[in-house]
């Protein structure tokens, strides 16, 4: 499976593709994480908000490619791409393993993933890099594989998004 | 010197490991301090106790390796109204995992949010295992730290101060699955239940 996740809509024609699932984050109802472990200690691997957020998570599990597209801020993710990886924690466990010398989440089912990430609204260089130390630590808690960032300006995130689509479809 | 405003940035902020820190830093803070708490407080009233601020402590976990939904929020909206006094922004960050330099990149966002707004940058203080260590013998360790930012911050001091359990690494995970299965069992869930590698009951 591969999805692509958006905190806009986005104008593409994808098909009757089976294997891909696309979600617009921002006509989605999906509430903050409220920080209440339910999905780890009460109820494991459901979170326990019932709303558009657990339509997605399970989706991204099971995707060997992901794609986000979200606006940057202040180095990270905007509002809309970071609420739903915050209520993205039932992927994981309460439990802790080593990783590469450090501390993480275990992981339930999980697919390792190849990552894209199209960037918009990033400021300058000293954002970029931030953004870049910021989804290398992502990688470690998000299952990436690997990962490519595409920093790109407002009205070229559809032309970026396609081109990376079609690349998918070439693969 | 005048007032410290401790702002809770933490999602679960009423029962939070933010506000246990940020009332062990009033408690040591030679200031007054008032605590407010992002996820129930109106921006525009955020802004407004910060002109009455010469410092603010921002006190967060750390989520998705960054700044909570609530602090983001709160940087927009000062951003979009604000305030015409910029107090000096302190920052307690704590986080679930061993290693306090996994809060690196929330302290980086919360020092491009003030430079590009133009706060002053003052101490900061990274807690390791902040979800468990102030239940367990090493709270000593945090108070010590949290003492030690509380005079920072009142001496108009700049501090950059990390703290964690000085246990081996498989010592934490040892611990960290005590610590977790008995949060479970709280709740009559088993460590095999928790351990599901389901997800919203598909494998």
């Amino acid at each position: 499976m591969k999805i692509l996740l958006s905190d806009r809509p986005l104008s593409l024609d994808l098909g009757d593709r089976k294997d891909l699932v696309y979600f617009d984050l921002s006509r989605m109802k999906i509430a903050n994480c409220v920080g209440c472990f339910g999905c780890w200690t009460k109820t494991p691997g459901r979170c326990v908000i019932r709303d558009d957020g657990v339509k997605v998570y399970p989706c991204l599990a099971k995707s060997d490619r992901a794609l986000y597209v979200s606006r940057v801020k202040y180095g990270g993710y905007d509002t809309v791409m970071k609420t739903m990886l915050e209520r993205a924690i039932p992927v994981q466990q309460a439990f802790i393993r080593l990783l590469d010398g450090e501390t993480h989440h275990v992981q339930r089912s999980v697919v390792p993933k190849r990552a894209t990430i199209v960037a918009y609204g990033v400021q300058d260089e000293e954002e970029k890099a931030l953004f870049r130390r910021l989804v290398a630590r992502n990688a470690k808690n998000m299952s990436f594989q690997s990962y490519d960032i595409h920093f790109t300006d407002e009205e070229s995130v559809e032309e970026v998004v396609r081109r990376e689509v079609e690349a998918w479809e070439r693969s | 010197m005048g007032k410290v405003l401790i702002l809770n940035g933490s999602p679960r902020a009423p029962r939070s490991n933010s506000k246990r820190y940020g009332a062990l830093f009033a408690r040591y803070c030679a200031l007054e301090t008032e605590t407010m708490e992002l996820l129930r407080s109106d921006p525009k009233e955020v802004a407004a106790r910060m002109e009455e601020a010469d410092n603010v402590l921002l006190v967060f976990p750390l989520y998705a390796d960054a700044i909570p939904v609530p602090v983001l929020r709160t940087f927009k909206a000062l951003e979009a109204r604000p305030p015409q006094n910029r107090p000096t922004i302190s920052i307690l960050v704590n986080c679930g995992f061993m290693e306090p330099e996994q809060s690196d990149v929330a302290v980086a966002m919360v020092e491009l949010f003030c430079k590009r707004q133009g706060y002053p940058m003052g101490s900061v203080l990274e807690i390791g295992s902040g979800e468990a260590i102030l239940d367990q013998p090493f709270r000593f360790l945090a108070q010590w730290r949290i003492k030690a930012l509380a005079r920072a911050v009142s001496g108009g001091r700049h501090r950059r101060l990390r703290v964690t359990m000085p246990i081996s690494k498989r010592f934490f995970l040892k611990a960290s699955t005590k610590y977790w299965l008995d949060y479970g069992a709280r709740s009559g869930i088993t460590g095999a239940q928790m351990a599901t590698m389901e997800i919203e009951g598909e494998p």
